[in-house]
């Protein structure tokens, strides 16, 4: 993680470290690990692809000269019969970070090669992810059955529909396998796997705890990009 | 030679108590996020407070649920530098919108009158 | 550099007589480097023909499937221009074309040139066989997702290649794919076409994007010994500042292909505004085309350069390699690429000055795209340089050099024509425009890659192609590309507009007649040149001379392997440990020419090599 040794290397601190470290010869991210760091690369890559998801929605709600649903009354749940605006949101949100928290203790433990900690926290965070894809589907469902389509909206613009869809499912979509990946780790980790470094079923590489460091940085971009989707969607 | 043992153990693993810290904040800051909503703020009081608490929850999230605040200048550098395409992309969209808008107000209600 | 000598003392200089040169009994090691940070890379090998040739790990060989592959897809794009120059210089002969496989083979040429054909070939084929050599590691960093790029890329081929076979064929919306009209019915190819051509582009980002991170993080963090940023072939550089490129753009065309699906598949209306066909308003409305555009165009301009760059890159190693000398400005050029690629995310409305969009923006693209120029003017300067009072040798390779900087030079001078508002006007949608992109993004980099196959073939398969050959090659190629090219310039000038299957009878149709005929004909002898190559490439295989270690007395770590053609993991037991930037040639004092970039210091004490 941070501030390790590297033989004969002087790991100076901040932008003269900068400087150094590009400078120098093998790695320019120091100690970083290899599957880290594509990790980041990728991150930054899907941050660009949920950019233009964004900016297209931008682009669209502000030329449409029809009038754009209020996400505060749409996004409302009657509890008890009185309407909360966007309480459904407050509680994915909530599940979200949670699990984002959980993530980041396994990552800890991992490191600590805290077997039983680690794996009981990615098992928590799996199942945190769960709950949030299965109340998007219940959110999606409501919807729906309010008569919202990709295509239509009997609110306003039609184009609400199609953003709203596609964006959360694209997100959806990415918190799905980070689930299923969050599964399979957590087996992994229970049955050993990074502790005798046994090699993977696909990649035939050898397990490390830094799997779950790679793991917990996808985890935590899908909470990032939830924070971003629920500012601009459900408050704009 | 105990120390220097002791030290790297520290280093290499963050105390609990900053993620918790960090955890409790986000909660802390999505409420308020909400509350923009519940109070109704409008206009450029909402936008602005919008902002606000995305990007520190962002930059919270980032910074120590991600590791960046510990990573090297090298990696932070390369991952931050990048979004100025992102932010002319949107700047560009911003204004590329209210063209649009405007046309279509345009053509479609002036000038169809 | 001088304190890290001082530091280290551990090892001592290989050769006792350069120890003379230092005077002090403290025997500073000049030769020390730094030792390694990553254990050795852990490979997998194949052992079964399926594990070796086919889902094969080794970058070598995907470098080699993706090269084949793309050559494939290439040949395919070649093979529509020609029926395209068919139907332009002698309509109606061919008599099954209409204008609907004209728009079809427009587009499918089009598209398949940029990026199955040239974008596949550069980064997939060359990236993947050159990287992981030059920075001297064993292989890419993740070679599984290596691998499985390949096969997504052989997917993406695959899907491309049967819309030509579904009902109502591939689509023939302009390789820009515009909507609305890319999936409304009355342009061929909207039904399955499109749908196919969308899936297609889908799969191959997602392939690229697995192998481009390989790319990265192999130059990044997997370089060997001594090997800085600042000591790789600008081969290296080219191919890894267009991966970055890649990265960042490929996520808009993506998103772009997932929209067009989804106003195609599910009816929504992204890009479709309220449509009134035949007196029927159609269940589309509300969605903005211009949005479409610049998400396009996001891509599209920054794809230029990912064509580009590895161009600029593998040229300069091929021109200083065969002038014997160093490259002119090596820092310079790196800033150059790496400016280049920075820069290229903020010009893509230059492609949109008479599409509609904001007329402020054309103030600001005209700008940011006419400062590219500068750089890249750089770059053109500093091969020159090279070039200048070099130990040239006139070989197949460095006339394709030669015949690069001439084309490049000529599509950048239009380029810059075009990229004012005001010129751009008139002369956008007219064959000037054919002109320019067809110098600059067509010809241009396929000069680069013929050279680049003469230059690396013995290196692949252990034999030189036979120069003869090679030189008819070139010069038909090169003077048929002009005879294509300069004359098309012309025929933008008086109108003759692009993507037209006839002209019908314009009043320029008497001007442009035969000189459409003309160009015909250069573009069929041109395809057929290319042949020589595969002919070549055939016979050498067969009975060609052997090329024996290092055959243009280069310094990059490639020709420094173990075994030639290099085997799994390269470098034999050790890895290479580097010393010097790959450009040292004819160092005043050196016994040779040339100096490898594993020689270490101590052993070229006396000669002026340069500090890298
Ligand atoms: C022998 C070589 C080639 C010939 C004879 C040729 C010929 C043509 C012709 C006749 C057109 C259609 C012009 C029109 O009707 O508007 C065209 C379009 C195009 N070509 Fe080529 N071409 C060749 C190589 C290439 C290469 C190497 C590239 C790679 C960049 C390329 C990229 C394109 C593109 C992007 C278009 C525009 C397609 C569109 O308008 O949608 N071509 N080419
Ligand atoms: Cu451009």
């Amino acid at each position: 993680m941070s501030e390790q040794k590297i033989a004969d290397y002087d790991l100076k601190p901040g932008f003269k470290g900068m400087a150094t470290d590009t400078g120098s010869d093998q790695t320019m991210f120091k100690g970083v690990h290899w599957g880290k760091a594509m990790m980041w690369i990728f991150l930054l890559s899907d941050t660009f692809v949920f950019s233009c998801f964004l900016i297209s929605y931008m682009k669209g709600r502000a030329s449409t000269p029809i009038e754009w649903p209020y996400p505060s009354e749409v996004f409302a749940l009657e509890v008890f019969g009185v309407s909360v605006p966007l309480l459904l949101i407050a509680i994915m949100t909530f599940v979200l970070i949670t699990s984002s928290g959980t993530m980041a203790l396994a990552v800890k433990y991992g490191y600590e090669k805290n077997r039983k900690m680690c794996g009981w926290l990615v098992l928590a965070t799996a199942i945190g992810g769960l709950t949030f894809v299965g109340m998007q589907a219940f959110e999606w469902s409501k919807l729906i059955h309010e008569g919202v389509r990709p295509w239509e909206n009997p609110f306003g613009a039609a184009q609400f529909g199609s953003f709203f869809f596609m964006i959360t499912g694209f997100h959806g979509t990415h918190v799905s396998i980070g689930v299923i990946f969050l599964f399979i780790y957590a087996y992994k980790v229970f049955a050993g796997h990074y502790d005798t470094g046994k090699r993977g079923w696909f990649t035939s590489m050898k397990g490390d705890y830094v799997e779950i460091e790679i793991l917990g940085l996808y985890w935590h971009f899908v909470d990032l990009v939830w924070v971003f989707i629920f500012a601009f969607f459900y408050l704009w | 030679m105990e120390e220097i043992k002791k030290k790297e153990e520290q280093t290499s693993t963050h105390k609990i108590g900053i993620y918790l810290w960090i955890w409790g904040l986000l909660f802390v800051l999505s409420f308020f996020s909400y509350m923009v909503d519940w109070y109704n703020f409008q206009g450029l009081l909402r936008w602005s407070l919008i902002l606000f608490f995305m990007f520190l929850k962002a930059g919270l999230i980032m910074a120590f649920f991600m590791h960046l605040f510990w990573e090297r200048y090298a990696l932070v550098n390369v991952l931050l530098w990048p979004m100025t395409a992102i932010a002319c992309f949107v700047a560009l969209m911003v204004a590329e919108g209210k063209y649009t808008l405007f046309t279509r107000l345009f053509y479609f209600f002036v000038g169809g009158q | 550099m001088s304190d890290e000598i001082d530091n280290k003392q551990s090892i001592l200089a290989q050769s006792s007589e350069t120890m003379n040169e230092y005077s002090g009994s403290k025997a500073a090691d000049v030769d020390y480097v730094r030792p390694a940070e990553v254990p050795d890379q852990d490979l997998y090998h194949g052992h079964s023909f399926i594990t070796k040739w086919v889902f094969c790990q080794d970058a070598k060989v995907i470098g080699v499937q993706y090269f084949l592959t793309a050559v494939f897809t290439g040949i395919v794009g070649l093979i529509l221009s020609w029926l395209m120059r068919l139907q332009l210089g002698f309509p109606g002969l061919a008599g099954f074309m209409t204008a609907e496989h004209y728009y079809q083979f427009v587009t499918m040429h089009g598209m398949i040139m940029v990026v199955y054909f040239l974008t596949a070939l550069f980064l997939g084929g060359f990236g993947n066989y050159l990287i992981p050599l030059m920075v001297g590691a064993r292989d890419m960093v993740f070679p599984y997702v290596n691998m499985i790029s390949y096969w997504m890329f052989f997917v993406a081929v695959a899907v491309l290649m049967a819309s030509f076979f579904v009902p109502g064929g591939p689509t023939g919306s302009g390789w820009t794919l515009y909507p609305p009209q890319a999936i409304l019915e009355g342009t061929p190819g909207s039904g399955m076409g499109i749908l196919l051509m969308l899936i297609s582009l889908s799969l191959f980002v997602i392939g690229f994007t697995m192998g481009g991170l390989n790319y990265l993080i192999t130059v990044l963090q997997a370089r060997t010994r001594g090997m800085t940023l600042m000591r790789l072939p600008l081969t290296v550089w080219g191919i890894f500042t267009a991966t970055v490129l890649a990265m960042l753009a490929f996520p808009a065309l993506l998103v772009s292909s997932i929209m067009m699906t989804l106003d195609k598949v599910l009816g929504t209306s992204f890009f479709m505004p309220t449509i009134l066909k035949a007196g029927e308003v159609l269940e589309y409305g509300g969605g903005s085309p211009i949005l479409f555009q610049h998400l396009f165009w996001f891509f599209g301009h920054p794809e230029v350069y990912i064509v580009a760059l590895p161009a600029f890159g593998i040229v300069s190693d091929l021109i200083s390699v065969h002038a014997r000398k160093n490259i002119f400005g090596y820092r310079m050029m790196v800033w150059a690429i790496v400016g280049i690629g920075a820069l290229s995310f903020f010009v893509w409305a230059h492609h949109m000055y008479v599409s509609g969009m904001n007329p402020w923006f054309g103030f600001f693209f005209a700008t940011t795209t006419l400062i590219i120029a500068v750089p890249t003017a750089m770059k053109v300067y500093n091969w020159i340089i090279t070039l200048w009072r070099g130990n040239i040798r006139i070989n197949t390779v460095m006339l394709w050099c030669l015949g690069f900087i001439v084309t490049f030079v000529n599509g950048g001078i239009t380029g810059i024509f075009l990229g004012n508002v005001s010129v751009d006007v008139p002369l956008s949608d007219t064959y000037f425009v054919v002109a320019h992109f067809h110098m600059v993004m067509g010809i241009a980099p396929l000069m680069v890659i013929m050279g680049a196959v003469y230059h690396w073939f013995p290196l692949v398969a252990g034999r030189i192609l036979d120069e003869g050959l090679g030189k008819w090659h070139f010069w038909i190629t090169f003077l048929g590309a002009y005879s294509i090219y300069f004359p098309m310039h012309y025929l933008g000038f008086i109108g003759v507009p692009r993507r037209y299957f006839e002209m019908y009878d314009s009043p320029y149709m008497t001007s442009a007649i035969g000189m459409n005929e003309f160009i015909s004909l250069a573009a069929f002898i041109v395809g057929a040149a290319q042949f020589i190559l595969i002919y070549n490439i055939i016979k050498t295989l067969k009975t060609g001379k052997p090329a024996g270690k290092n055959p243009w007395k280069a310094n990059s770590l490639e020709w420094h392997t173990s075994t030639v053609p290099p085997e799994h993991g390269n470098f034999g037991d050790r890895l290479p440990v580097v010393h010097r930037w790959p450009y040292d040639f004819s160092v005043p004092g050196a016994k040779e020419d040339f100096i490898p970039q594993t020689t270490p210091p101590s052993e070229v004490a006396h000669t002026e090599v340069e500090k890298t």
